[in-house]
């Protein structure tokens, strides 16, 4: 009996660990044979429909006519008007608590936020009226509206936004105000935030930090939220869905939904629920997104989810980490070589490998959103530009093995990938088949986290970024972040790049600061563009694919972030139905 | 009566005494090796904008930034004062997700654990009195090919079939979508439970049906079957009477001890058809190296084996007194207490009595 048990809980556990790659596994053989299997499975419902005729008709038909009773007493209870489900996964299971990190991405429905980007990417305000930055740059003097009520009715103060920046700056959640020095109110609807340094970037707090009641703020917010923003809770079952409905006392437009549902789940629930027509927007995995069900279509939409190749940028001397992770590759530090891959990586074949089509050729960090300097990373398919550039440096193949080699260093390198995630292997062995062409050799080592940590100051890495902030940028391409978690593993540094985002992060104001984050990439003659540096070559911007009702209008989307599913819920309040309900 | 089973509990609750702390070490460990980063699991997609002095205070405030020993005797030091620790990935005390969640799997398992205990032993005793049959053939082809069918692909299956294909059913969830539990009518969790309980139960059902078959078969075919029979008791009244017995006594203790695997096929089945049971929170809690809401899973799971198994050698050692924990010099007299002999000698008189007057 003590061996069945620890039988019973080494099964257990292998379940535990395994589980997620059987079901991926599962969806994957869906993907791969959609066809096949469905036309399998019609084979199955024909031949029971078949056997119905034949042989059992009476039971079969009693069966039947039970399910169909079944099936009118269901559709008849669920049918509401103008009530709407989305399957777009996303359940925060932390709660609803911005000051923990709710709301980052996408609307955070039950609160509001002091300013809000458009479609356009442009700041408007939304509690705030007015932010005005003094000229030390330190300062955020904000004035709000004054009809913001919370949802149990309590009027929205300064009080309230000074309680929520302080708290947030302590606590140790997701949500990072750590450049806050201070939030202090100045009169009821005025709150002035102090900054630790001019910092810029503070402005994606402003966006996305939503406002908690002073009051009632405790405990049990993260389950039980009240805030300022458009829609109320009705019921969260943790694991199931969401239930929300509009807040009476919100201040912004009507909004024309009686309820709206999260379903969450895996993609597969989202798929069938839509395939049964309970659902009136799903997020699906691009490899399913082509046959959307009748009734519903396709909307794809362009993010700056990323995936590129971060090279080191040091030549390998023997330096590592604190940690003891070896740092440089005398390969990869080679200007022409990163400049190379990036002319070599044929980036729309890659987008056609990886994501079936749905994405775009990314060719900087931060592609289509208002600070890229599209300039600064000019680059397009050319094996033979490749070539040259290889040969002008020296790299050149003498013993006829198709790899080059310079003073007796080949050029070849590992290109680590995080083993879990199917698209970035397609990524690498793609990028491995295509830069074979132009005589590197790369080898793809696919390794959990833990192991790409270890060596990805050694080794180039296919990493994925795409935040809604510049601050991104600084993180990535910093001298000051070199090393320093997966910012900037392969310790890029240019004084010129630095200055140019310390420039950018001392700007008057938004509309400013773009200048200067264009220059980091390229300002004429350095930067972190392709045209400059190349610390890293950029591969494809994911497209995230839904199915939606052709009922839902949903209007201009926002370019999405980093996360597939609820980020398309930005602008939720302003969706219409567009049929009869 | 009192002996045997208060023995029987003394024995497993010393056991427990053991497995518990064993279960707890070998689970921390594991989750300590496991290749995951628990902050960069609860950061996720979040990593470009959380600084380091975030990162930091994130490790800090969840003691990560501690050896891992440390952290298992400072959850231990809590475990004794019945605080089971936070889960990071929930944001809430372990004991608050076990208890919001627990509901709803025991809701599945249980409907699970019944059906297939019905069906399988119901189809394995039909199976047996059929023997050699197109029943029997049929009912061991069916137990064959889903001993070897994974259970996704079954879910997946019957996804297909029933819920989009034929539309009866409902393919996810508790509930219908946007229904709150106030609205919630009882056919409708009814309803949600069918596929679930279809796909966790069919796979126990298999070696049941085997195991009846061929404890009953062996019954059937033994000596004291045969001698039921000659005194005139028909074939089905034998396998539905004292072979049913026979059979179900030694069933009930494989179905209770394959208490444990309906908890990982439940894992399975609560991420197929998105069921906010406690295998969904277990998926969460070990791709986020959860430590305390993994142990506080494992913990739960090992008493509720635990108990399914004293349950099992309890029911069978009352249905089968040979089983009972006795001291050696009591075990045999009472043999002669054993039911078919009692049935058997009843026969005897009633045959006798039959016999006589044909005579």
């Amino acid at each position: 009996m003590i061996f069945l048990l620890v039988f019973h809980t080494l099964v257990f556990s292998y379940w535990v660990f395994h589980i997620q790659s059987l079901v991926d596994a599962a969806l994957g053989m869906r993907n791969v044979g959609e066809r096949d299997s469905a036309s399998g499975i019609d084979w199955v419902i024909q031949g029971v429909r078949g056997l119905s005729l034949m042989r059992l008709r009476r039971p079969l038909m009693a069966l039947f006519s039970m399910a169909l009773l079944c099936s009118v007493g269901f559709s008849a209870a669920s049918v509401q008007a103008r009530s709407l489900v989305l399957a777009i996964q996303g359940e925060p299971e932390t709660g609803f608590d911005p000051i923990m990190g709710w709301g980052r991405y996408g609307h955070p429905l039950f609160q509001s936020t002091l300013l809000r980007f458009d479609p356009q990417m442009n700041l408007q305000g939304d509690l705030a009226t007015s932010w005005v930055l003094s000229d030390d740059r330190l300062v955020w003097r904000i004035t709000l509206r004054d009809d913001a009520v919370f949802s149990d009715g309590t009027p929205l103060t300064a009080e309230d936004v000074v309680f929520t920046f302080n708290t947030a700056r302590d606590a140790d959640g997701l949500a990072d105000v750590k450049a806050l020095k201070q939030a202090r109110v100045v009169n009821d609807h005025t709150v002035e935030l102090v900054l630790n340094k001019p910092r810029i970037t503070f402005l994606n707090e402003l966006v996305s930090l939503g406002i908690v009641p002073k009051a009632t703020y405790g405990q049990g917010y993260a389950r039980h939220p009240v805030g300022s923003g458009p829609f109320q809770m009705v019921e969260w079952r943790e694991g199931a869905q969401l239930v929300v409905k509009p807040n009476p006392y919100w201040y912004g437009q009507s909004i024309p939904f009686e309820r709206v549902t999260f379903v969450f789940g895996g993609e597969q629930t989202g798929l069938t629920l839509a395939r049964t027509g309970q659902a009136q927007m799903v997020a699906v995995p691009p490899a399913q997104a082509d046959q959307p069900p009748e009734g519903m279509h396709l909307l794809s939409v362009k993010s700056v989810d990323n995936r590129g190749i971060a090279f080191p940028v040091v030549p390998a001397e023997g330096q590592t980490t604190v940690s003891g992770a070896p740092i440089g590759n005398r390969v990869t530090a080679d200007r022409a070589i990163r400049v190379a891959v990036n002319q070599g990586l044929d980036r729309d074949a890659l987008v056609q490998l990886a994501l079936n089509g749905h994405g775009r050729p990314a060719l900087g960090p931060v592609d289509g959103l208002p600070w890229n300097n599209p300039q600064a990373h000019q680059v397009s398919y050319d094996p033979d530009a490749a070539r040259k550039t290889l040969n002008a440096a020296g790299w050149v193949d003498q013993d006829g093995d198709g790899i080059r080699e310079r003073d007796g260093v080949k050029a070849r390198f590992k290109l680590y990938y995080a083993a879990a995630d199917s698209t970035r292997q397609a990524l690498a062995l793609g990028a491995a088949q295509q830069l074979a062409l132009i005589g590197i050799q790369v080898e793809p080592v696919g390794a959990s986290w833990n192991e790409i940590k270890h060596y990805m100051h050694q080794s180039p890495v296919v990493m994925g970024w795409g935040a809604l902030s510049a601050g991104e940028m600084r993180n990535l391409y910093s001298g000051a972040t070199a090393g320093q978690g997966y910012f900037n593993t392969g310790f890029y540094q240019n004084a010129e790049v630095d200055q140019h985002m310390a420039q950018a992060e001392a700007a008057a104001s938004y509309e400013d600061s773009l200048a200067q984050w264009q220059a980091a990439q390229w300002d004429g003659h350095t930067g972190f563009g392709v045209k400059g540096d190349a610390p890293w070559a950029w591969m494809v911007n994911l497209q995230h694919t839904y199915w939606v009702s052709d009922c839902l209008e949903t209007g201009p989307l926002q370019i999405h972030p980093h996360g597939h599913g609820f980020p398309i819920t930005h602008d939720l309040p302003s969706w219409r139905w567009t049929c009869e309900p | 009566m009192n002996s045997w089973w208060g023995r029987l509990m003394m024995k497993r609750l010393c056991r427990l005494v053991w497995l518990l702390p064993l279960t707890a070490v070998l689970l921390f460990t594991l989750v300590s090796l496991a290749p995951i980063d628990p902050v960069q699991a609860y950061v996720g997609a979040r990593m470009s904008m959380i600084g380091p002095e975030q990162q930091a205070a994130i490790e800090a405030a969840w003691g990560l930034d501690q050896p891992g020993w440390i952290r298992f005797f400072h959850w231990l030091a809590h475990l004794v004062q019945g605080d089971l620790g936070d889960s990071i990935s929930y944001n809430a005390p372990v004991l608050t997700v076990l208890v919001e969640r627990f509901p709803a799997s025991l809701a599945l398992m249980g409907c699970s654990f019944l059906a297939a205990f019905v069906v399988g032993s119901g189809l394995g005793v039909l199976a047996a009195a059929c023997q050699g049959r197109w029943p029997d053939r049929l009912i061991r082809g069916w137990a064959m090919v889903i001993s070897v069918s994974p259970g996704f692909w079954i879910a997946l299956l019957f996804i297909s079939i029933f819920a989009v294909q034929l539309a009866w059913l409902p393919s996810c969830c508790a509930l219908p979508p946007g229904v709150t539990q106030d609205e919630a009518h009882w056919w409708q969790y009814g309803r949600h439970l069918v596929l679930p309980v279809l796909t966790l139960s069919i796979y126990g059902t298999g070696p049941l049906i085997l195991h009846v078959r061929q404890r009953l078969i062996g019954f059937l075919d033994g000596p004291s079957a045969r001698h039921l029979r000659l005194h005139g008791m028909s074939s089905t009244r034998l396998a539905l009477g004292p072979g049913s017995r026979h059979a179900l006594g030694s069933a009930v203790t494989v179905h209770l001890a394959s208490i444990g695997e309906l908890f990982g096929g439940s894992v399975l089945a609560e991420t197929i058809f998105a069921w906010p049971g406690l295998g969904q929170a277990t998926v969460k809690a070990a791709t986020g190296a959860d430590a305390p809401l993994l142990l506080g899973i494992a913990l739960v799971t090992v008493v509720v084996v635990l108990l399914g198994n004293l349950l099992a050698d309890i029911l069978a050692a009352w249905v089968d007194p040979r089983l009972r924990i006795m001291p050696q010099e009591e075990t045999l007299p009472r043999l002669k207490r054993l039911p078919w002999l009692k049935a058997s000698a009843r026969l005897k008189t009633a045959s006798r009595l039959k016999v006589e007057p044909k005579s």
